[in-house]
């Protein structure tokens, strides 16, 4: 059964327990091998859940990079943004 | 407890469904009966609302021909059409689900099926056609017909107008000397103030009254979507509203909260499992009866808070405060859950009170440093006593300096909005 | 992993071309390899880009290497045991103006020499293949359905396991600081320690010309950020990558349903490599997407992202043996290509560096040809 870690990929922490056995130790690694924080959330939810798993296992984790945007925003607010009303 | 009456008729998947126009549709389907919001990406599990405000990405439906809508951040109008989405036939009977089965605890897809050929090419071609979520939006919009963009400049941008972010713009605001916007992506103000049993709307609204007498400007709907370092010097783009604002403010001030987060058992994810936030919120905020029985999982203060409330409105309550969830039971819905030790719980419906995790995407792309702290829930904003971070002009407060809940978050804005007023004058 | 004191060939640099030549070469028999990466593996360029793969070019040399890469990439998962998800949904060039006309017509003949099917179509034509396209403002598009997209990371996985299968040396997170000529070969200092080697491949791509200063050679390829975005995950509906000649737009749909998009935007050139994601890469890219396909106006970005180019003059990557240092050889300047190039030039380059004669693209692409001012303008460039 599975215990899911993020929810937007379906990653479950088995999946990141064969990532740290396969050697990647941060969670830019991670969140690419497991596709994990990179969903809808875009890792909300999962990152300092994975950030935990990795400091249990005696890593410092460092957050992955924030991507702006922060909150998803349709193309359409921006394809005139750069015309000032 | 419940003064709900349904006044409007929406469609799920074509099928009438009354419901309380202006509620979320996370909610209302749910207070209606529905069960399965939608299928994950991958395993096609049941999902349903987890956070109820926006976070989790727990809810995506189709609504009015639009793909991946948050169902917790969408208001039910009459005759709004809601689908189901990466579900076939319908939302409680996906046969895609089989994909749950056959990969009994998660899958490696990189080294899955990689010869011989003709399977490698069969499993190209079906992640292909399953992959992805909602279909492409019926309508688009021609360039001419979009907004253009707005520039703004303020005294202090503070972002969040939960307690702390209110808290810190009040105090910030209160001498008139200096303008003030606060915003904050949700529909009303009131931030973690209004999944609290004992603040509730009537707090939120209150502060928030407080805050706009001495002439703070509230803007809700209004996303900060990211700290641009490089563009004009600097700036901080917000989505108000669908328009895009790029915002310079002599002090930035975030206080954007905590994420929920989820306990880890076996099905942790089934649909019926909430964050104690959004369960609070129903009770509070949405004012839904909560009929069964709940379980609340977690020790903090908030638990207790909420299984108080929950228990001296009438409902039924097992609080499980230290226990260890091995997993959940139930298919589309959660119906107990099998304790270390051997104990079974029935409930139809938990509620996990685990650390939120500091939401310092923000900050942090702001500059500011960060630690993962356990009591803190997660990456949490290193900031000094006057909540400066290690950038100039960019202070932080609240929850996002490591999970402290509604009062500290309260009493951290109006210090930090106190010594921000300071540093301008 | 432990730094091995000695070793025949180092490696600077574990992006895709890094790591596919340290594959190469244990495969033919050199097992006495290291490669060092600054950071993780899948940080630079080849953990960052789009992975477009195409046949559509306009030097011979090209089109063949890309006709072969393609085959390679085909086996890829056999071989290196790891999927890349490539789908041939086929490449569509758009044009808007005439005077791109003349030069589809131009680079589609030598494709159609070469072998590959590419197709001059009217923009009804074109519509028919992407039916969400706004076509009024086109006047004509050049499409190859054998075209098509990888997933990138994996290959860098790939290449690194069977390498380190094979027994090189693969080390992440260790960066290579001063490079000592010593005659018989090299003292590379690094940030975990001192390695001898015989022989040095500059892999660093946008970074390379910082590896070569340190044997006093001055490259003339610079840094060019990229960006890129990707939106909410659709179901399936694009099927070939789209690409606009005249503002250099592309996109395409991920095996994941996103949207990639991206588009070059004006840069400082202080020859330093930037990543920062800008908030003008955004409106820009947003304008040009919705612009040709309004369809997707509500579609929400999700995340933006940005790498280096390693920008050459003429457009061509720089390989072979450094001139004036023996031993230190150079596989960069693969601009905004080098993915789909990389499963052809590393297996080439590493069999030359095991042995083998010297393949054929070494000549046009030598390092001189600056130089000797004999350049060979490669048209297609996007970005
Ligand atoms: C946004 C974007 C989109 C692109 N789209 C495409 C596309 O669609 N198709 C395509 O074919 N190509 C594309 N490209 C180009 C392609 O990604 C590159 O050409 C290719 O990945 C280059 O690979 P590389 O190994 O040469 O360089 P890199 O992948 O950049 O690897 C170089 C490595 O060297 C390391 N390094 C640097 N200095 C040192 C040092 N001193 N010590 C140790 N290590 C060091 C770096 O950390 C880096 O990991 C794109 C590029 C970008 C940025
Ligand atoms: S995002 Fe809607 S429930 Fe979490």
């Amino acid at each position: 059964m599975k215990t899911i870690v993020c929810r937007c990929e379906d990653v479950t922490l088995d999946d990141v327990r064969h990532a740290l056995a396969l050697g990647f130790r941060d969670l830019e690694e991670v969140k690419r091998y497991t596709g994990l924080g990179t969903g809808p959330c875009q890792g909300k939810e999962c990152m300092a859940l994975c950030g935990f798993i990795l400091a249990e296992r005696g890593c410092v984790p460092v957050p992955f990079t924030t991507r702006p945007p922060v909150a998803a925003v349709a193309l359409g607010t921006l394809a005139r943004g750069d015309e000032e009303g | 407890m419940s003064d709900r009456v349904p006044d409007c008729t929406v469609f799920l998947d074509g099928s009438a469904v009354r419901a309380v126009a202006g509620e979320p549709v996370a909610v209302g389907l749910w207070a209606a009966g529905v069960r399965v919001l939608s299928r994950s990406v991958k395993y096609h599990r049941p999902r349903a609302a987890f956070c109820l405000a926006g976070h989790c990405g727990a809810c995506l439906m189709r609504i009015d021909g639009q793909p991946n809508v948050k169902a917790c951040q969408t208001a039910l109008r009459e005759g709004q059409r809601i689908e189901h989405q990466n579900s076939w036939p319908a939302g409680e009977h996906d046969l895609l689900g089989a994909a749950d089965a056959v990969f009994p605890r998660g899958m490696d897809h990189h080294t899955m099926f990689t010869s011989p050929r003709a399977a490698n090419a069969l499993l190209r071609k079906m992640v292909h056609r399953l992959g992805g979520l909602g279909r492409l939006p019926e309508r688009g919009g021609e360039l001419a017909a979009l907004p253009s963009g707005r520039r703004r400049k303020v005294d202090v941008a503070v972002i969040g107008a939960g307690p702390a972010g209110l808290a810190a713009a009040l105090t910030c605001a209160q001498d008139g000397k200096r303008s003030v916007v606060v915003y904050d992506e949700q529909d009303r103000p009131g931030g973690s103030l209004l999944s609290h049993p004992r603040f509730g709307i009537a707090a939120a609204d209150a502060l928030a009254a407080e805050a706009r007498a001495v002439g703070v400007e509230l803007r809700c709907h209004a996303a900060a979507i990211a700290w641009y370092p490089e563009d004009d010097g600097g700036l901080l783009a917000i989505d108000d509203g669908g328009v895009l604002t790029k915002l310079t403010a002599r002090r930035y001030i975030y206080a954007t909260g905590s994420y929920d987060v989820n306990a880890l058992f076996e099905n942790n994810d089934r649909p019926g499992i909430w964050a104690a936030r959004a369960v609070g919120l129903l009770a509070t905020r949405y004012r839904v009866k909560l009929a069964g029985r709940t379980a609340i999982l977690g020790d903090g203060a908030y638990a207790h808070a909420l299984a108080e409330a929950l228990a001296s409105a009438g409902s039924n309550v097992e609080h499980l405060a230290s226990e260890r969830v091995l997993r959940a039971r139930g298919r589309l819905w959660v119906s107990g859950l099998d304790l270390e030790g051997g104990r079974r719980v029935r409930c139809d419906r938990v509620a996990v009170a685990a650390v939120p995790a500091p939401a310092s995407e923000l900050a942090r792309q702001h500059g500011a440093a960060v630690e993962l702290r356990a009591k803190g829930g997660g990456f949490a904003c290193l900031v000094d006593g006057r909540g400066a971070t290690r950038v100039d002009q960019v202070y932080a407060c609240g929850d996002v300096c490591g999970f402290v809940g509604v009062e500290a978050a309260r009493a951290h804005g109006h210090s930090v909005g106190r010594a921000v007023a300071e540093s301008l004058a | 992993m432990s730094l091995p004191r000695e070793t025949d060939v180092l490696i600077v640099g574990g992006g895709v071309m890094g790591l596919g030549i340290a594959y190469h070469l244990a495969k033919n028999g050199v097992r006495d390899v290291v490669v060092l990466e600054r950071s993780y593996l899948n940080y630079g360029a080849s953990g960052r880009n789009g992975g477009g793969v195409r046949m559509q070019w306009s030097t011979e040399t090209n089109i063949r290497l890309m006709q072969e890469s393609i085959e390679l990439c085909k086996r890829f998962a056999g071989e290196l045991k790891i999927n890349i998800w490539l789908r041939q949904g086929g490449y569509l060039f758009l044009a808007r103006a005439e005077a791109e006309r003349a030069r589809m017509e131009r680079n589609i003949a030598l494709q159609n020499r070469c072998g590959v099917p590419t197709r001059l179509i009217s923009p009804a034509e074109a519509k028919r293949i992407v039916p969400e396209l706004e076509v009024s403002e086109l006047v004509c598009a050049a499409h190859n359905p054998r075209d098509g997209i990888v997933f990138p990371w994996p290959f860098l996985w790939g290449y690194a396991n069977q390498a380190a299968a094979r027994g090189v040396a693969i080390c992440p997170f260790t960066s290579v600081e001063r490079i000592v000529p010593t005659g018989a070969g090299f003292r590379v200092q690094t940030s975990r320690g001192e390695v001898r080697a015989q022989r040095i491949v500059n892999a660093a791509g946008a970074w390379s010309p910082e590896v070569a200063k340190l044997v006093g050679i001055e490259l003339p390829n610079r840094p060019h950020r990229h960006e890129i975005l990707s939106t909410e995950p659709l179901k399936p509906f694009l099927k070939p990558m789209v690409s606009l000649l005249s503002s250099g737009l592309y996109f395409s749909q991920s095996m994941r349903g996103e949207i990639v998009t991206g588009i070059s935007v004006e840069d400082h050139d202080d020859g330093h490599v930037k990543m920062g994601s800008r908030l003008q890469f955004l409106t820009k890219v947003a304008r040009e997407l919705v612009r040709v396909m309004p369809r997707l106006s509500q579609v929400k970005v999700l995340r933006q992202w940005a790498g280096p180019y390693d920008v050459s003059p003429d457009g061509n990557p720089i390989v072979g043996e450094a001139p004036s240092v023996p031993g230190f050889y150079l596989c960069c300047g693969f601009v905004g290509h080098g993915f789909m190039m990389a499963p052809v030039v590393t297996k080439y380059y590493g069999e030359f560096l095991a042995g083998s004669a010297r393949p054929a693209f070494f000549d046009p692409w030598r390092p001189t040809r600056f130089a000797e001012g004999t350049l060979v303008k490669e048209e297609m460039i996007l970005g």
